[in-house]
């Protein structure tokens, strides 16, 4: 087995795939890592520092979710960015969940969400303190009920 | 832990090769579909479009309910392969690679691995017609098939292939092949639902038939935007015979505040606020018996 790591290691530093990179090979790592999920869709974004006295820069994305559903949405940062990023889940003004508490500053990897209203919800991903980053989320099908 | 590196480099190998193929040699080579002229201005903007692609439900899912309902698979349910080279307009090609993408989906779903390379064969097909192949490295989607081991990479490449297909397709001012793909993958994951119920009534099953309604106007606006042309005029007509069967079916909500646990470490968001589908037995025959004779028109010649 030692023998195929060291392949597969060979293989990553000189085919240029890097685990920070900011593009689909990021995509890639945080969906594959999502063990026991199945892969959706996925919300690739790179955002610039927030301007003084602005508000931080925050892409918006829309899914269609479906009742007695648990999805996961995970998020992987870019490492070569200072960023990290938070993902937040809306149901038109109401946020419904996210990966980052305010209230007590913990971060989560990601958040199961156990849909029981079939309909269109937002999706929101920024980075924390509105710091330069780039970002895959993950939206993944985790099963029909908890 | 070792099966899961190892499912994540060939992810990462599949996705690498995948953006490096020739996409520079395709873009030179763009034709206006055969069936489209993109002469009048949109009526909906790109931006509206793009929500409404965005959100039509995954193929994934629907395969996975009907799947949760301990229905047998069915290879008779499936969209037949033996008219591929016979769709002669890229709206055809668009709808059926639509059709076929659900159809993988449902394959997926219930491990049928081995029968997965049959309907991978018609995608390549029909994707290389509309010069979107390269978004699908078919020598390794094959490879992966051969073992229900590989089930989540090929699920994976698969979904994240057409993902990239449709971004590519808006990116690239075809957005009418685009809508086309999505309203294929949307008609056959609601025939291969209707036919499960039509088969053995299930409530769950029914329901999500009846949730459709949410998303019916959004699909036929999305056509709207090219129904200068015959062929999206006809699908027009075709969808809206099945929207005027969801006239009488009722959508209510019933309000609650969610919640939020954690559970094994992980944080799980609980919603409260539920939907309730209402659609009787009767609307429920005629919405199976349209959905049957649209999707025949769209898989046969």
């Amino acid at each position: 087995m030692k023998k195929i790591y060291l392949i597969l290691i060979f293989f990553v530093a000189f085919s240029g795939i890097s685990y920070s990179q900011c593009n689909d090979q990021l995509v890639s790592i945080c969906a594959m890592g999502n063990e026991g999920a199945t892969y959706i869709k996925d919300f690739k974004v790179r955002l610039k520092k927030a301007k003084k006295n602005e508000n931080p820069p925050v892409a918006k994305y829309s899914v269609v979710l479906n009742k007695n559903t648990v999805y996961r949405f995970s998020v992987c940062s870019a490492t070569e960015f200072e960023g990290k990023a938070i993902i937040q889940l809306y149901d038109k003004e109401s946020m419904l969940g996210s990966n980052y508490n305010m209230a007590t500053g913990k971060e989560y990897p990601s958040f199961d969400f156990y849909c029981k209203k079939s309909g269109i919800y937002d999706v929101f991903m920024s980075f924390k303190g509105g710091a330069e980053g780039c970002a895959a989320g993950i939206l993944s099908f985790v099963g029909k009920e908890y | 832990m070792k099966k899961s590196v190892l499912l994540l480099f060939v992810a990462m190998f599949i996705m690498y090769s995948c953006n490096n193929s020739n996409q520079a040699d395709v873009s030179k080579d763009f034709e206006v579909p055969d069936s489209v002229l993109m002469e009048k201005p949109l009526e909906i903007s790109e931006e509206t479009m793009e929500n409404i692609i965005q959100n039509i439900s995954s193929p994934i899912e629907m395969a996975s309910l009907i799947k949760s309902t301990g229905a047998p698979f069915s290879q008779k349910l499936l969209s037949p392969t033996d008219y591929v080279d016979e769709y002669g307009t890229n709206f055809k090609k668009a709808l059926s690679l639509g059709v076929f993408g659900a159809d993988l989906g449902y394959l997926n779903m219930y491990e049928k691995t081995g029968s997965v390379i049959t309907h991978l064969s018609s995608i390549k097909s029909l994707a290389d017609d509309l010069k979107v192949g390269q978004f699908f490295d078919f020598a390794m989607l094959k490879r992966l098939s051969t073992s229900s081991n590989n089930l989540d990479s090929l699920i994976f490449i698969s979904v994240s292939s057409f993902n990239l297909m449709d971004e590519y397709l808006r990116e690239n001012g075809r957005t009418n092949i685009s809508t086309l793909l999505v309203t294929g993958v949307w008609i056959e994951g609601l025939y291969l639902a209707t036919q499960i119920v039509k088969d053995k009534p299930n409530a769950e099953i029914a329901e999500r038939i009846g949730e459709q309604k949410l998303f019916m106007n959004d699909i036929i606006l999305l056509l709207s935007n090219y129904k200068s042309d015959q062929n999206f005029q006809e699908l027009i007509v075709d969808l809206e015979s099945i929207k005027a069967l969801y006239d009488g079916v009722k959508i209510s909500y019933e309000v609650g505040e969610p919640e939020m646990i954690e559970k094994d470490g992980r944080l799980v968001i609980v919603q409260n606020e539920k939907s309730v589908v209402e659609i009787t037995d009767a609307q429920l025959d005629k919405i199976i018996e349209q959905t049957e004779i649209i999707r025949s028109k769209i898989v046969n010649i």
